[in-house]
């Protein structure tokens, strides 16, 4: 029988090293689990087609966009928000980084950005500034005009992050 | 930490809020639940002018999971029409639903209140509406003409304002100059897009008839005012409170939503949230106006000017909240930062089948300053002149200030020659100079340009008498509170939400330098609440007013503080106040430093000790504050206005690189050297610099809401309305230069908006100084690679591939 929109399937996957299980419509998206099922309001949801990059999460250390990606998709895989980046007390060496060069204003790109640069710095450990720019295009900020983003990733790279920290 | 010599004011202090930010912590609207919350969507006119014939919910209504549903109609009969948000003669009935009419493509028709978000989408597509299509008008100059159709047929036109205001002889000076600059430019519809969609929850309270609202609007004051006239309700039953808002830059205030989602929550007796999406963000909220500018600039042989005259039509859109807003900034802001003795300004404010235009980052000058600084970079090049030597024969100069300009701005503080020649000297003006010519010959494009303007802060509602004739609101104010609390720690709120400006920062880096204590001991309320925020009509985050309003709130509330801290210090040490100072956390016996109470301890005196207070002082320790700036004026005799009071300035020095197959443009180098007065934080004003900057070169090169002749939007997602990425722009490289405001408590001023000014007109000389050998002229935004490659394609010999 055909799938549609509202039927409610079950799907088991890992949110920052906990198990979920959960019984949801099929076009409910991974971001709508995310934020309103589990509370992680840290993930946010700028544009809802997939341009603007707030709502990036890793899935399985990949970025992905959670507005897209519908949670029944999820089956098996292991997602990590910015709640999973951030160390139970204080910041990581990325986050301190962003906090020390102001590279946020109003914060609503702010985790998805943390996000994309934990990506790219897992990958590319010592980016120059024209790979930290391409790794971060897609992941748009309206106050800032990413100067200060930038410089917190060339500096989080500069300093090599503690092996025990989650970033 | 310890005080740093020199007080905390002044210093780069990491923000507080970017602690939680950086976490995912923030608190925005969509994060806030209540108990038994409903979610509703909105129902929009896919035509840009019909007729609603008829308009059938009764599905929608039926359906499981749907508790209210709200229609144009019930709107008319439940609600009162939408104040606008200034005094405007466009005196038509609007309310938060269309009724009977629709006028723009993604204007909200009814609306549903449903147990989730799909629910609820679900259900709109049960309502059943008749439109009948009308003539759509969408040129505003074609809106201006007789016959053009109507939105308000009973208005009898579409232009809401039409007017021309003449300070001094400029027909004289046109007639007695050397020569007249005469030029044509046109601006799109954009809009700064914060990343965080506008929203709002409202709930009622059935019991006590009240409504209380959690929404990101940023001007709180007036929303109230709104809300409880079209609601019904006195204002004291309005609650109204602003959590962390994720941007604004002026696009956040829309009544009608939040009276929407009240009268949903009034009808379905449960919460009701609403949360943009994109679409409708771009399609329906707010963009800057476009228009067309007619400018005439007279000048003698050696470039002085000596009059400008410009013809403004201003296309509002829909826009009944804040028709002529663009029109009176711009005259406002009309002279630059130069020495023009003659001004006419014939201006029309047009409403078009578009979406509403509204506040956006720089309200007007953005285009003022694209056209001012287009005609002095083109008449730069008539005159065979440097076009940063032609500005520095015109500036205002520090010795002439405080300067008024004809229209009847003061220009406060500044030196805008100096800022210029920063600004060449760090972007090496004549180094680039020599290698564009360099480049040339090798037959690559390279453009400079420079641009530079005033940036006002502040608002003053009264010039908007000049438009109405009558005063209705005026002057430039906010609210702030102070307190110590019984523990010796401070509290702060103030009546302007922060929406990324770093208050919970700035301002406690205020306080701690007026209370002798660290900047952790002062807790700066987020956001806003009216039942604890003091706040005024003029209360909320706009206009560019922190420097001009807020910060003088805040001095003034905690001035208030220190004096009864001393009082208390001084009558329990039995000395005289004049012995005693604030620093350290501690009153402080000057010269004796053993000799101190500490903060703490006479906080317990005003609380819990108040038989230990000096004879008739009241017990606590919390003070309000409201500041008024001076600056603002009524619109006087001459009808010289003053919209914006306290003036900054900067200098944009750019260089573009332009691919001669392509058309595409790089921005190779961008040099800004701002002059915001006293720098409260830097890091703050920093990024206030490197984010207006990128607001000004996406409206340059990439931003357009393009409208078909229908009236349909052809760029209403981020795949076609483009904002620029990490990898479209440079960095931005700032120095500064720091005038003192005399008008402001701590010598600051706005630092908001100034990249946004200049920076659409710097770009757009960088790209025709790459072109003009060519013949190019830059008369319009955005410069899109196809509009280059069409003008190299136009230049080259025919049938040659080759420019």
């Amino acid at each position: 029988m055909i799938l549609t929109p509202a039927e409610r399937l079950r799907v088991r996957l890992t949110v920052n090293g906990e198990p979920v299980e959960r019984e949801l419509e099929a076009r409910r998206s991974l971001a709508d689990l995310l934020r309103e099922d589990l509370g992680l309001t840290g993930t946010h949801v700028g544009c809802e087609h997939g341009v603007c990059g707030a709502c990036t999460v890793l899935v399985d250390g990949r970025s992905a966009r959670s507005c897209l990606l519908l949670a029944v998709q999820m089956e098996g895989a292991s997602v990590t928000t910015i709640e999973g980046l951030t160390p139970a007390d204080g910041l990581s060496p990325l986050q301190e980084a962003f906090r020390a060069c102001h590279a946020m204003q109003c914060g609503f790109c702010t985790p998805g950005m943390i996000v994309a640069s934990t990506e790219l710095l897992a990958a590319t450990p010592e980016p120059d500034e024209a790979v930290i720019r391409e790794a971060l295009a897609g992941n748009l900020c309206m106050c800032t005009g990413y100067v200060n983003i930038v410089r917190a990733v060339a500096r989080a790279a500069a300093r090599p992050a503690d092996p025990g920290s989650p970033a | 930490m310890s005080e740093p010599g020199g007080g905390w004011v002044g210093v780069s202090l990491p923000l507080k809020e970017d602690a939680r930010l950086v976490a995912g912590r923030g608190r925005f609207v969509d994060d806030l639940g209540r108990a038994r919350l409903l979610h509703a969507a909105m129902l929009r006119s896919p035509h840009a002018h019909a007729r609603v014939v008829r308009l059938d919910a009764s599905e929608a209504a039926a359906m499981p999971g749907v508790l209210a549903v709200l229609t144009g109609a019930e709107v008319a009969a439940r609600s009162g029409p939408i104040r606008p948000l200034i005094p405007t003669t466009a005196a038509v009935p609007d309310h938060c639903l269309a009724v009977d009419r629709v006028r723009y493509v993604g204007e909200p028709v009814a609306a549903v209140a449903a147990v989730d978000r799909a629910t609820a989408e679900d259900a709109l597509e049960r309502i059943h509406v008749e439109y009948a299509p009308l003539s759509a008008v969408v040129d505003p100059e074609a809106a201006m003409r007789p016959g053009a159709p109507l939105l308000y047929p009973e208005l009898g036109t579409n232009v809401v304002w039409h007017d021309t205001l003449t300070y001094g002889d400029v027909d004289g000076a046109l007639a007695r100059a050397d020569g007249v600059l005469r030029e044509r430019f046109a601006i799109q519809r954009y809009a700064s897009t914060p990343l965080e969609t506008f929203g709002a929850i409202a709930e009622y309270d059935a019991g006590t008839d009240a409504f209380e609202f959690w929404t990101n609007d940023q001007r709180p004051g007036l929303t109230i005012s709104i809300l409880a006239a079209s609601l019904g309700v006195p204002q004291s039953r309005v609650r109204l409170h602003c959590p962390d808002i994720g941007g604004a830059f002026g696009n956040k205030r829309r009544p009608a939503y939040l009276l929407v989602c009240a009268l949903l929550a009034r009808a379905a007796g449960r919460p009701v949230k609403w949360i943009e999406d994109r679409i409708e963000n771009l399609t329906a909220l707010m963009h800057a106006c476009n228009g067309i500018m007619d400018v005439e600039l007279a000048y003698r042989a050696d470039g002085t000017l000596l009059a400008l005259d410009v013809r403004d039509v201003a296309d509002e859109g829909k826009n009944l909240l804040t028709p002529t807003q663009h029109n009176l900034i711009k005259l406002g802001n009309i002279a630059n930062g130069y020495r023009i003795p003659a001004v006419r300004y014939e201006a029309w404010s047009v409403l078009t089948n578009k979406c509403p235009s509204g506040a956006n980052r720089g309200i007007g000058k953005p285009f003022m300053c694209f056209a001012i600084e287009r005609a002095m970079t083109r008449l730069a090049r008539r005159l065979g002149l440097d076009p940063a030597e032609l500005r520095l024969r015109n500036y205002v100069t520090a010795d002439q200030m405080p300067y008024t300009t004809p229209t009847g701005a003061e220009y406060d503080s500044g030196d805008y020659p100096a800022t210029l020649r920063l600004a060449l000297e760090r972007f090496d003006y004549a180094g680039w100079r020599a290698e564009q010519a360099r480049a040339r010959a090798e037959g690559r494009l390279l453009g400079i340009g420079i641009a530079t303007s005033v940036e006002p802060a502040g608002t003053n509602l009264a010039s908007y008498e000049l438009v109405t004739g009558r005063r209705a609101a005026s002057g430039s104010a906010e609210a702030a509170m102070v307190r110590v609390e019984p523990d010796g720690q401070v509290r702060v709120s103030l009546g302007d939400p922060s929406s990324g400006q770093g208050y919970e920062t700035v301002v406690a880096q205020i306080v701690a330098d007026e209370l002798g204590v660290t900047p952790e001991a002062v807790s700066v309320a987020r956001g806003f609440d009216s039942a604890t925020t003091p706040w005024l009509y003029l209360s909320g985050n706009y206009s560019n007013k922190f420097s001009v309003t807020d910060v003088g709130a805040v001095v003034g509330a905690a001035a208030r503080v220190r004096a009864k801290l001393l009082r208390i210090a001084a009558h329990r040490l039995e000395i005289d106040v004049a012995d005693l100072e604030l620093r350290d956390g501690a009153a402080v016996v000057r010269g004796a430093p053993d000799r101190r109470l500490a903060i703490a301890e006479l906080a317990r005196t005003a609380y819990a000790d108040v038989l230990g207070l000096p004879p008739g002082e009241d017990p606590g320790l919390e003070s309000h504050h409201i500041h008024q700036n001076p600056l603002a004026r009524p619109v006087d005799a001459s009808r010289r206005i003053r919209p914006q009071l306290v003036f900054a300035n900067a200098a944009h020095c750019c260089l573009v690189e332009i691919d001669p197959r392509t058309g595409g443009i790089t921005l190779r180098k961008y040099v800004v050297v701002h002059d915001c007065g006293r720098e409260l934080n830097p890091l703050i004003v920093e990024g206030m610099v490197h984010g207006s900057t990128v607001h000004g070169i996406g409206a340059a090169l990439l931003e357009e809401f393009r409208y078909d002749e229908t009236g349909q939007l052809l760029t209403s997602t981020f795949m076609d309305y483009l904002k620029p990425t990490a990898a479209d722009v440079p960095t931005i490289e700032i120095d500064r230069l720091e005038h003192p405001s005399p008008v402001t408590p701590l010598g600051a001023k706005g630092v908001g908006e100034g990249g946004a000014i200049p920076g659409p007109a710097a770009v757009a000389n960088a790209v025709e100084d790459a072109l003009a050998h060519l013949g190019v002229v830059v008369r319009s935004l955005p410069i899109t690679p196809e509009q280059v490659w069409r003008w190299l394609s136009a230049a080259k010999p025919a049938g040659s591939t080759e420019p």
